[in-house]
């Protein structure tokens, strides 16, 4: 058993050097291409062939991440979850990359719940950011082992021997033998040190920074792909529930008989999260769900209404500091953001099998260690007797993050003795969502005569804490009050920043939503930028790059400004708008072209995005997650919002909550700064900057600055060229305080004049938008 | 006793089922053909779409009495040998992200295809302008309509 303890030695060390993590409960047979119930679905062991990999008996594991089998394909244990975004590629690339792989013999296999496996959470754009090191040193290390194997065997000086292309060769004498030949031996050689390990540098990467197709490509464009609701077990059932129609309703009854009377329907079970109508199949477990007729009480927010969502918002904003003597201009803004639905195109779901000593769950999810411990702790097991497949999700944007869905399929199947898929409809999903927090930021600028900024002040709301669905998940408790968030606040350098969050009580529950609060705050803070450009008499490029904090943010503007014809004539009614966003590690700058009709429907042509990401793994995702977080930022800024009403939500589906759709798809270009920088993060990186864009953009085309997502008609109609046409006003207007109670007027009027004279007295500008009326 | 059958990617298949059951809940549960994906359930977002007859069809709206008697072809059969030019062209364009929605864009576009050889980017805008893509595939699956048209 030697090259057993050599091996559990060396998974350990492996472990430890890449992730920090010391895996003491090591079982190598886990690290197997495929789990021993081989039979059952785990969303994973693919390759770029889109052969489903067989189970390879013989496949010897290399460390936590890899092992090597005899038909000379290696497997990539990925530890996070792929919502769309790419790590099952992108991770799988960079271990190939320092091992010395053909991409082509390349598989995958989804890491299941462990601790051995790292941070598995994919949340925060950190896969890369987290996994990118370790994943090269994984692979480099293994390649040391394997060359090592092969000088022991030809009696050589490892120094001496090459890794290509899965096979190491001596060539002095003309040696080779393959990965698969070696693994073996290799398993049996002593984990070098880190000291003992040479990287590759970024100049040398053959696989790394090139445009790669998604590996799982072959089995997503033919129906193969097995996501969360594709799963099923043998004796499995399916079910939905019947759900509180506003958050806090009780239960007052239901017609059990009716539903069992449904073809099909075997069981109605109720839990904390509303009834369960179990049957044989999903058309059977729907018409039950009607059958039952369940009726609620409307519970204690029955009483909630976009209007009071309004109120206590305002009324959780902080004061606006007063601004300082001297100050030449001042304006004065309010935005206002809703709350927003996640609508994963695969609405939420959940395969589970609860034994009275275990469970296992198939969870399309993007964080499989809160299930674990979510699970765990519902059905009182111990986290080692939950067993978390990770399966494919049809998107994620932070919905899978909670882990509600798999708890109610752990205690249904508890409940009722057998395997059950809890499948939820597209109208349970989007009103039992974590929401975006809807929010309202009050901002104050002050510049001087010279239009140099003395002051930058913003406050802001948002809806939160937030319930909780089903115990296990959402924001956690934050007190009312006001915080300051130091990462709110606007990425360049600005004398007199001050930014300040308070929270409002509500009963929706919220979460994170791509880009979590960076999607409020840079709304506020680029579109706020605009305006105080404008009112400097500054162009807000030029303005934006004048105050940026470093040399990355500046490239990525310069080359999104350029790249986009900033500054070129268009014709009348279009317009062209930038805004900027740093987080999670990277850089983004967009610039929106647009135009909008006179009755004022807007219609965008044209995204350019420049991105700095650092070390870019897959240009081709890259891409589509800049594409797809542009889609997002336009169908929010000009699309969707959620509404609450009796204490629930009002949108049910794509029909009153619609995303962008193809004939309103523009070109969107994106540039990548190249960088040998450490990798940032990518999938939350493009959505930021695209709402303020929007606005700033809609601004230039008509001079009407809209402080309130999503964009309205009604904002726009009547705008024409004649009036649209910027005009600085002959004197400033009256000072309002932010917290008076919002304005009846239409917000047509331009922002204060660029060449405004300075006065004794600071200018204050306000502009409220409407409040919503529901 | 099977009351109906459905001919599904050329063969002919009986079951059982409540005659107001929609055909895409046939085929995910009774013919365990998965590939074409519940998205909203009222037409409204096209992750269920296959071809009845040849022509695409949101199966969540369509019932299986409806369906009887009739071709259905889904993503599995498109995706069988002879691989649709469209398969081909997606896999080339590298349009997927979660790919949830991809086999009903795909079976769209095929059915827009089958009509029109060479379609313009309006002709695309029309045919594709009632399926949802949460992740925002567009821009590509504009692209490789395009690519499929053009021969791969």
């Amino acid at each position: 058993m030697a090259s057993n303890i050599t091996r559990r030695r060396f998974l350990k060390g492996i472990a430890g050097l890449q992730l920090g993590v010391f895996a003491s409960r090591l079982d190598p047979g886990a690290l197997l291409v495929r789990s021993p119930r081989a039979a059952r679905p785990d969303g994973g062991d693919r390759g770029p062939s889109g052969a489903v990999a067989r189970a390879q008996a013989d496949a010897v594991p290399l460390g936590v991440f890899l092992a090597v089998g005899a038909d000379e394909t290696v497997t990539v244990t990925v530890p996070r979850p792929d919502m769309g975004q790419g790590p099952r590629t992108s991770l799988a690339m960079t271990l190939a990359e320092e091992l010395e792989v053909d991409w082509t013999a390349v598989r995958v296999r989804q890491a299941p719940a462990g601790e051995q496996y790292g941070d598995q959470t994919s949340g925060g754009s950190t896969s890369t950011r987290v996994h990118h090191a370790g994943m090269l040193l994984a692979g480099a290390t293994a390649r040391v082992m394997l060359i090592r194997a092969a000088a022991a065997a030809w009696g050589v000086e490892p120094g001496a021997c090459r890794a290509a292309s899965g096979a190491v060769t001596h060539p002095a004498s003309g040696r080779s033998l393959t990965y698969g030949q070696l693994a073996q031996a290799a398993a049996a050689v002593p984990v070098p040190p880190r000291s003992e390990v040479s990287l590759k540098s970024v100049a040398d990467y053959g696989l790394v920074g090139r445009p790669t197709p998604r590996i799982d490509n072959p089995d997503l464009v033919s129906g193969r792909a097995v996501f969360g609701s594709d799963v099923r077990l043998p004796g499995m059932k399916v079910a939905v529930l019947a759900r509180p129609p506003a958050f806090g309703a009780r239960l007052a009854s239901f017609d059990e008989s009716a539903a069992l009377a449904v073809d099909g329907v075997r069981q109605v079970v109720r839990l904390g999260s509303g009834v369960a109508v179990v049957a044989d199949h999903t058309w059977a477990a729907l018409a039950g769900r009607d059958a039952l007729a369940a009726a609620w009480e409307p519970g204690p927010n029955a009483g909630v209404d976009d209007a009071v969502v309004r109120e206590r918002l305002q009324a959780a904003l902080g004061r606006l500091p007063e601004a300082p003597a001297g100050a030449a201009v001042v304006l004065d803004a309010l935005y206002e953001v809703p709350y927003l639905a996640h609508a994963t195109m695969e609405p939420m779901n959940c395969v589970a099998d609860a034994r009275a000593d275990r469970c296992e769950v198939w969870a399309p999810t993007q964080a499989p260690m809160p299930v674990r411990s979510a699970v765990a702790g519902r059905l009182r097991l111990a986290p080692s007797a939950v067993t978390v497949h990770v399966v494919l999700s049809g998107g994620g944007f932070g919905r899978r993050l909670q882990s509600d869905y798999a708890v109610e399929a752990a205690e249904l199947s508890r409940a009722i003795g057998a395997p059950v898929q809890v499948f939820w409809t597209r109208d349970d999903d989007m009103r039992h969502d974590y929401y975006r927090p809807a929010s309202l930021h009050a901002l104050r600028g002050a510049l001087d005569a010279q239009g140099r900024v003395l002051m930058y002040a913003h406050r802001a709301a948002l809806a939160r804490p937030g319930g909780d669905l089903a115990g296990a998940g959402g924001d956690a408790p934050w007190p009312a009050g006001v915080a300051g968030p130091e990462q709110e606040r606007p990425p360049y350098d600005l004398p007199g920043v001050s930014v300040e969050q308070g929270n409002a009580a509500l009963p929706l529950p919220t979460g994170p939503w791509r880009s979590v609060n960076n999607t409020q705050y840079t709304f506020a803070n680029e579109a706020f930028l605009d305006e105080l450009a404008v009112a400097a008499g500054r162009d807000p490029a030029e303005f934006r790059r004048a105050h940026v904090t470093g040399a990355r943010l500046r490239a990525v503007l310069d080359r999104a400004v350029e790249a986009s014809g900033w500054g070129g004539p268009l014709p009348p009614g279009h317009g062209r708008g930038v805004a900027c966003f740093v987080g999670y590690g990277s850089y983004a700058a967009q610039v929106v072209e647009l135009s909008v009709s006179p009755a004022g429907a807007v219609r965008v042509q044209r995204v350019t995005c420049a991105v700095d990401l650092g070390v870019a793994v897959n240009p081709s995702t890259i891409a589509a997650q800049m594409e797809g977080a542009t889609v997002d930022g336009l169908s929010t800024a000009l699309k969707a919002g959620i509404h609450v009403q009796a204490g629930g939500v009002v949108e049910s589906s794509f029909v009153d909550y619609p995303w962008l759709l193809m004939d309103e798809m523009p070109v969107v270009e994106v540039h990548v700064i190249p960088s040998t920088a450490s990798p940032g993060g990518l999938g939350e990186v493009g959505f930021p900057a695209v709402s303020p864009a929007v606005c700033n953009a809609i601004f230039a085309a008509t001079g009407r600055r809209l402080r309130r997502l999503p964009v309205q008609v009604a904002d726009l109609a009547g705008w024409t060229p004649e009036v649209g046409t910027p005009t600085p006003p002959a004197t400033a207007e009256p000072t309002v305080e932010p917290t008076t109670e919002p304005t009846a007027e239409p917000t047509a009027e331009p922002g204060p004049s660029p060449t405004a004279a300075p006065t004794a007295e600071p200018a204050h500008t306000i502009h409220l938008p409407d409040a919503r009326r529901a | 006793m099977p009351n109906v059958t459905i001919v599904v990617n050329g063969t002919p298949r009986s079951f059982e089922a409540d005659a107001d059951m929609p055909l895409l809940w046939a085929l995910r549960d009774l013919l365990d053909l998965r590939g074409t994906k519940y998205g909203c359930g009222i037409g409204a977002c096209g992750s269920c779409v296959a071809h009845l007859d040849g022509r695409a069809v949101r199966t969540c709206r369509v019932t299986v009495a409806a369906a009887q008697g009739r071709a259905v072809t889904t993503i599995e059969g498109l995706a069988a040998e002879p691989v649709h030019p469209l398969v081909r062209a997606w896999l080339a364009e590298d349009v997927p992200q979660c790919g949830y929605c991809q086999p009903g864009m795909i079976m769209q576009a095929a059915a827009l295809l089958a009509e029109t050889a060479r379609p313009t980017d309006a002709q695309i805008d029309e045919a594709m302008a009632a399926s949802v893509c949460r992740c925002g595939t567009y821009q590509r699956v504009r692209r490789a309509i395009h690519r499929a048209a053009e021969g791969v």
